[in-house]
């Protein structure tokens, strides 16, 4: 244990540029993913709903860049909306995740007693729920599609950030800083605000990006059962499922969209991993 | 032949030099203080002894025990010297011992991990291990969990691990250092007689220069992975002849300057506290039983002047922490009251603002203390909020800003970096500030110097001293370090079991403790004085 103070370079930590490179590659890979999900708003290169069955199941060539399904769909285009829905799904299914969950933690942890309890026991109910057949009950009371997805998604995050962040805030509340902070006369909202969220924050990111990947496989599994976006609405999980059947005949068709989800999950959790190290003033250089 | 010789001993880890050239020896039967500061290297070596240095580490030079060289040895031949010729003692009695295995357990496995002895053999090892460090059978039964007993028996158990085979050398790292004083002076005399008994070497690595004055036959002391001086421990403490030497030895009886307080006994005290009583609920026994209670603060009384400095010592478990809770209305109380410059700090819920802006607190981790997301700036202003929109903005704030960092030796600029940039010393001073910036009446000095390396908390106590001169300042000064409370206070409390059993000058209770506890704290806290006196060292010094 040094007692000096660390410096800026010498107090960094051994392989501290790693960050670098994870950080550059995610956040590359995701960058280029939310691309080519936005410029699928306004342009793909053919209608991704367009059925032409003279040209199906063609290999990857000049006029289709990654070829065509069995109804002669343009994989490409198929690829670029199925990206836009994918994300979105998992994006908002992870925010509503975060946005109920975490409050809920931090008042767990904050007021503790009664509480803490009934909070955390509805969480263990939902828990208790195996997600699939939830997403199936939502789905038969709503009907199939995307919102609904989002929404038998997004409730299953609530309790992953509820409990993690109750846990990890728990602990931090036995801080002596958040005692002084007591002394000083803040409350209970203040002081998770102040002092508990922002140590949370680099398990919170990280947590955030696995759940977005988890989102993202599970709009995949919600799909492929029929239960998520309904055609002619392109997803990744969808391509996976449709080209089930084909797999002797156009491994391509299930390898591309399979890489796709591959890739963005790999890229966000890079992007999460050099995200948390650069929350954290401790790991970022100073700026003197 | 030499038991452990260590020569030219040089480590590193990833390229940063940790130790360079030590040289050490420790003889059977005898007792070998490493003492130096904190990042000095002392458990680095004894790390290096064992073979457990972290990953990354280059060692080179000589480590012989009985005259069989140890650097060079593959890890499987060191994991048959661990345990059988070298035991290990830590600091950490609560976390050194697996809490989920019986003592009887733990100590039989250590023995048949390095011995091929059946399973009653190796219970009969370990009924001995623990006979032998004082935990009768009888009354501490092998079946016993580590939970159930106290940190000192805890310690005597991870004696008796260290001990089972009869190592040749024992290293203890800081063995006393997480215990109260009355528990540390058993501890120490267990170790003394075991030395003895079995002849072994111990190399007792700490950094409190009083418990090795008492016991050690010769002493080391380590600086910036060097050693700087090594001899016997009479000599050494004579001649002083290393400077740095002269430093640590003026720091450990470091006495700062403060003038005596005027205290006008008609005024509206500081600090009034009148029969304040604290109870835990315990967990029900039965469902319908009555609840049981533990009181830890129990009908405790007594006033802190203005400008008057008081300490409040005890050991563990004696209700300090939940009395300065109490006083700081982080906790409720169940009777009596508390009145801070006349303002009620309240029975019910929390204090007054007007109350809460008049006290602060400093803690003890000087690393815990602060949030590493704030800059300094953000961190010591939060007292700030007591004030509602009185606090002060802009320029004001700014000018508080520096006044505050100024009063505590720091620069005006500091306020801009983030704490992991400070030192131990220098965030006990950003946590100083903290409590000044609100200008309060009394300070509760939590065992605010107590992490502190001996020349740093000389520093502090320096700069405590000269505050409460200037600002007229008050202090709840708690501590189990009496050294410590001699130095700084007026008046000391001593309290035990929830209750304060004697209260007095500080010098006056010091030189003539009435209570018999009073006596038997002040009886078994290693004094550096007293240890020189017995060996005759401090006559020398002063003819």
């Amino acid at each position: 244990m040094s007692d000096r103070p660390l410096d800026s370079a010498a107090g960094r930590p051994a392989g501290g540029r790693r960050w670098h490179a994870s950080m550059a590659v995610g956040g590359l890979i995701t960058l280029v993913m939310v691309a080519v999900a936005l410029v699928s708003l306004v342009w793909t290169p053919y209608d991704p709903a367009a059925i032409s069955i003279p040209e199906r199941l063609q290999v990857p060539n000049a006029l289709h860049w990654l070829g065509t399904d069995y109804f002669g769909r343009d994989e490409l285009s198929m690829l670029m909306e199925g990206a836009r829905n994918s994300m979105a799904v998992a994006l908002v299914a992870v925010g509503v995740g975060i946005g109920l969950g975490v409050p809920l933690g931090l008042l767990a942890a904050g007021r503790r007693g009664w509480l803490d309890e009934v909070v955390m026991r509805v969480n263990d109910l939902v828990f208790a729920f195996p997600a699939l057949l939830l997403a199936i009950m939502i789905t038969a009371l709503l009907g199939p599609g995307a919102v609904n997805a989002i929404l038998a998604i997004g409730i299953f995050n609530i309790p992953v950030f509820a409990r993690l962040t109750r846990g990890s805030a728990l602990s931090l509340w036995t801080r002596d800083y958040v005692l002084a902070a007591r002394v000083a006369g803040k409350g209970h909202w203040l002081i998770s605000i102040e002092h508990i969220l922002p140590n949370l924050m680099s398990t919170l990111v990280v947590q955030a990006t696995i759940q977005f990947s988890l989102g993202i496989l599970a709009e995949a599994a919600l799909a492929y059962v029929g239960l998520g976006a309904q055609p002619p609405i392109p997803s990744w999980g969808k391509m996976l499922a449709d080209s089930q059947t084909l797999i002797g005949l156009a491994p391509q068709l299930a390898i591309i969209p399979g890489l796709a989800i591959v890739l963005t999950v790999l890229g966000l959790n890079l992007m999460g991993d050099g995200l948390r190290d650069l929350l954290d003033p401790r790991l970022r250089r100073s700026r003197s | 032949m030499t038991l452990l010789s260590i020569s030219g001993l040089n480590l590193s880890i990833s390229g940063t030099p940790i130790l360079k050239d030590i040289a050490l020896d420790v003889e059977a039967g005898e007792i070998v203080g490493l003492i130096g500061e904190s990042g000095s290297g002392k458990s680095m070596t004894a790390l290096s002894i064992m073979h457990l240095m972290p990953t990354g580490s280059v060692k080179t030079g000589s480590i012989t025990l009985d005259g069989v060289e140890l650097v060079g040895k593959h890890d499987r031949q060191m994991c048959l010297i661990r345990g059988i010729d070298i035991g290990m003692i830590f600091q950490e009695p609560m976390t050194a011992l697996n809490p989920l295995m019986t003592i009887g357990d733990q100590v039989a496995e250590t023995v048949r991990m390095h011995k091929k002895v059946g399973h009653e053999e190796a219970f009969r090892i370990a009924r001995d291990a623990l006979e032998r460090v004082e935990l009768p059978i009888d009354r501490f039964p092998l079946s016993l969990y580590p939970h159930e007993l106290s940190g000192g028996q805890r310690q005597r158990v991870g004696i008796a691990m260290a001990i089972a085979l009869r190592p040749r050398l024992l290293i203890a790292d800081e063995p006393t250092t997480a215990l109260d004083v009355t528990t540390q002076a058993q501890i120490l005399d267990l170790l003394r007689r075991l030395v003895e008994e079995d002849q072994m070497g111990l190399l007792l690595i700490t950094h409190d220069l009083a418990v090795v004055a008492g016991l050690a036959h010769r002493i080391a002391i380590m600086r910036r992975g060097e050693m700087v001086e090594h001899g016997e421990t009479g000599d050494v403490f004579r001649h002083l002849r290393h400077p740095y030497t002269r430093a640590l030895f003026e720091a450990s009886r470091h006495q700062p300057v403060r003038l005596a307080p005027e205290i006008e006994p008609d005024a509206v005290p500081v600090l009034d506290v009148r029969g304040v009583v604290r109870d835990y609920a315990k967990s029900r026994k039965s469902l319908f039983g009555p609840r049981q209670y533990f009181r830890a603060v129990n009908e405790v009384s007594f006033v802190i002047h203005k400008g008057e400095n008081v300490g409040l010592v005890g050991e563990s478990g004696c209700g300090k922490s939940t009395l300065s809770r109490a006083i700081l209305a982080l906790e409720a109380i169940q009777s009596g009251h508390i009145h801070i410059e006349g303002e009620p700090v309240g029975t019910g819920k929390g204090a007054s603002l007007a109350a809460r802006r008049k006290m602060q607190i400093v803690f003890q981790d000087p690393y815990g203390s602060f949030n590493p997301r704030h800059r300094v700036e953000r961190l010591i202003t939060e007292p700030f909020h007591l004030l509602g929109s009185d606090a002060p903005a802009g320029r004001d704030r700014d000018r508080r800003i520096a006044e505050a960092l100024d009063n505590v030796g720091l620069l005006a600029s500091d306020a801009n970096k983030y704490i992991h940039e400070f030192s131990g010393g220098q965030r006990q001073r950003i946590a100083i500030a903290r409590a000044l910036i609100i200008h309060p009446a009394l300070i509760v000095l939590d065992e605010a110097v107590s992490a502190l390396d001996v020349s740093i908390r000389a520093q502090i106590l320096d700069l405590l001293a000269d505050l409460s001169d200037r600002l007229q300042l008050s202090y709840l000064f708690i501590s189990h370090d009496l050294t410590v409370v001699r130095s700084i206070t007026d008046r000391v409390l001593v309290m035990k079991a929830g209750k304060i059993v004697e209260e007095g000058e500080t010098e006056a209770l010091f030189q003539n403790p009435q209570h018999p506890y009073t006596q038997q704290l002040i009886a078994a806290a290693p004094h550096l004085e007293r240890a020189l006196a017995a060996r005759d060292i401090m006559g020398d010094r002063n003819a």
